[in-house]
């Protein structure tokens, strides 16, 4: 695998950032776009565009059977059984939302506890309040260990005989863990127990097999995964998308509207209410083929290189300390420098074209349970190379010297 | 874009050992602030006496050395000022971090003057603006007697 030659199929690399080449280690908030993927957008709003699902006309079909195209490789890219069982949203924040709207509506009742862990994103807490709010369930914490990561015991600790719903990350945004999700949701369903996972660092990074992981729900971001924006993956086990409700009412939901009724329509249009984005969901196609010509092993073990590097490379770094240390590891690098903020930190490592995050990311709780306000992020993508956090940990000991540290 | 600007001497220094950290025994008027985005907070205090100036400034919370420097020459300088007065200082300095080359206000003296320029690199940074700001208008809102949390977008 030659990483300078997949460098190259993304437009961005060409570009100087403030006179810089740019060192993009921000992934995990979104990841940079192939020419395929952009020239697919261009492509589909110059030559072909219309509608799907609705009109008759020739372009109508052709389109329609583009965006129908992506959902069956999407099925086969995380080997989902049923065609059906893929839902296009804006993105896996509306997946959550979808999920957790439905389960409130017609499966969890007042008193239910739902389990999530210390790691989850904002977008895999908040739609759970929600339920606490209106529906009056309960909502618990698997914490972390030393390591940063949320262990199967810590689960099995914390499921109580009230436990209707276990929703977790497949792999955290901040300390990078991998979640081991297949022998959870094997606890889980032992016990009568949904599980959902929030799959938005998992998909770009790891192998999906939704029928080996067993989860009954996982919600997919596109733009992380070499896509385009406004767009989301919501897998549901078939059974579960045929029970539930529907999330939003409008056109291309339906079957019949009538004065005094209304019945939806079958699965995948029940959850595909009005025009989707349908630019990008056939410009997503293009992403997957990407990952697929690289391969999602090539792609894991040239993170896994890199992140063990970067972790060696900051562990010897005086002053920073790296958050978390798992086993099972992603591409993410959370550290803080003593003495500096993280915000400082960016911003001075902007300079050098260093592209990082710092903040919360989302997670307020875990940074509260860290004890620390915030923190700044690298994290990586298949365009990186060692000589990027060669380049990190040179503008961080810049930083150093600015704070005369 | 110059790094040497944004953190001049004086601001790593009141950064590092911010001024007037702390709560003031017997505040009259505060009031809270926090930019969501960042995550930095902070909590202004002010003690008026009878004349209604400000007898004593201070500040608690936690940001980014942009955050705490700017808290920390602000409520240094704000001693000894009326409501009137603080007022217009916080309008000359929002003018100045966001476009204004230089301070105007008659109150303020020379040396508060270039104390205060220390901070006008951030207005090279537009993302950072909302930390240099957010003390200030926390400072107003504690003037004005307002409940709610100041929210800082820039």
């Amino acid at each position: 695998m030659n990483i300078d030659q997949i460098k190259k199929e993304f437009p961005i690399f060409d570009e100087k950032i403030q006179n810089n080449d740019l060192v993009y280690l921000d992934s995990a908030n979104s990841s940079q776009k192939p020419k395929i993927v952009v020239d697919r957008i261009n492509e589909f709003y110059t030559k072909q565009f219309s509608n799907v699902g609705r009109s008759v006309h020739y372009l109508a079909v052709a389109a329609t059977n583009l965006y129908e195209n992506t959902r069956s490789s999407v099925q086969k890219y995380i080997n989902a059984k049923d065609k059906n069982e893929i839902v296009f949203t804006k993105g896996a924040t509306e997946a959550l939302n979808l999920v957790a709207n439905t389960l409130g509506q017609s499966y969890l009742q007042e008193g239910d506890e739902v389990l999530i862990t210390e790691l989850e994103h904002h977008s895999n807490y908040v739609p759970w309040h929600f339920l606490r709010k209106s529906k009056n369930i309960k909502i618990n914490f698997a914490e972390i260990n030393e390591e940063g990561e949320i262990t199967l015991e810590e689960i099995e600790k914390k499921i109580t005989p009230k436990t209707k719903l276990i929703s977790i990350t497949h792999l955290s945004n901040v300390t990078g863990a991998i979640l081991p999700v297949k022998e959870i949701t094997q606890l889980a369903h032992s016990k009568g127990i949904i599980v959902v996972v929030d799959g938005c660092q998992g998909a770009p990074h790891l192998k999906l097999d939704m029928q080996e992981l067993d989860c009954d729900f996982y919600a997919i971001s596109c733009h992380k995964m070499y896509g385009p924006t406004g767009l989301g993956v919501l897998y549901g086990k078939k059974k579960w998308l045929e029970e539930l409700p529907p999330y939003q009412g409008g056109g291309g939901m339906i079957n019949e509207v009538k004065k005094d009724r209304i019945s939806y329509g079958e699965l995948p249009n029940k959850y595909e209410a009005g025009t989707m984005a349908t630019a990008q969901v056939i410009a997503f196609d293009q992403s997957i083929k990407f990952l697929e010509s690289i391969g999602i092993e090539n792609v894991m073990k040239h993170e896994a290189d890199l992140v063990e590097y970067g972790q060696e490379l900051l562990q010897k770094n005086n002053s920073v300390k790296l958050i978390g240390n798992p086993k099972n590891k992603g591409g993410v690098l959370s550290f803080t420098i003593e003495g500096v903020h993280p915000h400082d930190i960016a911003t001075i490592l902007d300079e050098d074209g260093v592209a990082i995050r710092a903040g919360h990311h989302c997670c307020q709780i875990l940074h509260d349970k860290l004890n620390i306000p915030a923190s700044a992020r690298a994290s990586v993508g298949i365009y990186n190379t060692k000589e990027d956090l060669d380049q990190l940990n040179e503008s961080i000991n810049n930083c150093k010297k600015i704070f005369n540290l | 874009m110059n790094l040497k600007e944004l953190y001049q001497e004086i601001i790593l220094e009141h950064g590092k050992n911010p001024r007037n950290l702390r709560k003031t025994e017997g505040f009259n008027k505060d009031a809270k602030g926090n930019n969501p985005l960042c995550g930095d907070n902070v909590h202004v205090y002010l003690k008026l006496n009878g004349q209604k100036i400000v007898e004593d400034a201070s500040f608690q919370g936690s940001g980014c050395a942009i955050s705490m420097a700017s808290a920390s020459i602000m409520t240094d300088l704000i001693k000894g000022k009326n409501e009137h007065e603080a007022k217009e200082i916080v309008e000359d300095f929002l003018g100045m971090i966001k476009e204004n080359p230089e301070l105007k206000s008659k109150y303020l003296n020379e040396d508060e003057k270039t104390k205060l320029m220390c901070l006008s690199g951030v207005k090279q940074y537009p993302m950072r603006v909302k930390c240099a700001t957010l003390s200030w208008h926390t400072m107003v809102s504690a003037f004005d007697e307002k409940t709610e949390e100041v929210k800082t977008e820039n």
